[in-house]
């Protein structure tokens, strides 16, 4: 279970599968994701979902890993953590879905090729 | 801090004595122009062998005393041990690489425990590296290990715990600044219950912005931050070409 934090509708998503290995996910990573629980609404039925959501609860997107609770080494020595675990969906072609990024992602990311998802971020650590 | 120093001058005696002291340093900077250059010489030069002392031959006590029994077996003096002539190797190889990417010294003094002015866990830190924005936060832990000593830094930015582990004679953090020290020294080396909600401190950008204010107070351009940041990284960057 993720923090999806991006404004594509979905608050938490499941990760099904890590595209492309068979280890674990850690930044810029591409998983399959079902969403589990939209944001806005808050209704717990499935009702009538607000305009903005671009996806609806028990959907299968692709997403990318943009921040983990496990440290990251980087090639400088250095490491970052966080205190969750987050992602952004993505459709196949590899473009976001929402159009806004709410909160601190990975530089890694821009060494594995996803600035577009990094110039929408706020900040990055 | 210095401001409330001097508004309540008998309050904090340890903030008086830092500040005495901290004046007292560039003067001492000023007269020793050649401190900078290190003149301690390189370990590891071979040192020569002794000569190898004669063996002397095992005698057996025997009843006539001018007439020892002598044996075969030759006994060698204890050769001198080689650990008071050779230092470690691992020792002085991280001493030597503290050397080169430390020329000023500044860094280890920073973190050395006998310092009573240096960081310790609990106050607040600012790294600087060679990309992107400095990195403030408060410091969790200090990793003591030769060159490989390395600062635990956590902040919150925009409400997400961050945690940064940075190498602090690494060559691409141009600066470490305290931006604040804890007022109480904190009573364990590894504060990780500062991650817990009760005890996490939060974003720590008003301590940021206080320290900045104070900065430019004593700098007429109010940019004494910013080159003060790049004074340590510059002498380490000419220590390498």
């Amino acid at each position: 279970m993720l923090n999806c934090i991006d404004n594509s509708g979905a608050a938490i998503v499941e990760c099904a599968l890590v595209v492309g290995q068979k280890r674990h996910a850690t930044i810029g990573d591409r998983i399959v994701a079902i969403v589990q629980k939209q944001r806005g609404a808050s209704d717990a039925g499935m009702g009538v979902a607000s305009a903005a959501n671009k996806v609806k609860r028990g959907d299968i997107r692709h997403a990318i890993v943009v921040r983990t609770r496990k440290q990251v080494q980087r090639p400088d020595g250095s490491v970052v953590k966080f205190d969750d675990n987050a992602c952004v969906l993505i459709n196949k072609a590899g473009d976001p879905i929402g159009t806004r990024v709410n909160g601190v992602v990975g530089a890694e990311l821009r060494r594995r090729k996803w600035s577009k998802i990094l110039s929408m971020a706020p900040t990055h650590a | 801090m210095i401001t409330q120093a001097s508004r309540r001058p008998l309050a904090s005696w340890k903030a008086v004595l830092r500040r005495t002291r901290q004046q007292r340093q560039p003067l001492l900077l000023r007269s020793m122009a050649t401190e900078t250059t290190p003149t301690t010489p390189t370990p590891g030069a071979a040192m020569p062998i002794p000569p190898r002392k004669k063996p002397t031959f095992h005698t057996i006590k025997s009843n006539l005393p001018h007439k020892p029994i002598r044996t075969a077996f030759a006994v060698y003096p204890r050769p001198p041990s080689s650990r008071s002539t050779t230092p470690s190797p691992l020792i002085s190889y991280h001493a030597q690489q503290i050397r080169r990417l430390d020329r000023t010294g500044a860094r280890t003094a920073l973190f050395s425990k006998s310092n009573p002015d240096a960081a310790k866990a609990g106050d607040v830190l600012q790294v600087t590296t060679n990309r992107g924005e400095p990195f403030a936060g408060v410091c969790l832990s200090i990793r003591r290990a030769g060159v490989d000593t390395a600062i635990l830094l956590r902040n919150h930015l925009t409400k997400v715990g961050v945690e940064m582990w940075y190498k602090i004679y690494s060559p691409n953090v141009l600066g470490i600044e305290i931006i604040w020290r804890r007022p109480k020294r904190a009573r364990r080396a590894r504060l990780t219950y500062m991650r817990k909600p009760s005890h996490d401190m939060g974003n720590v950008d008003h301590l940021v912005e206080a320290w900045r204010r104070t900065r430019n107070v004593f700098s007429s351009k109010g940019k004494g931050a910013a080159s003060n940041a790049g004074r340590a990284g510059k002498h380490a960057k000419k220590g390498r070409r």
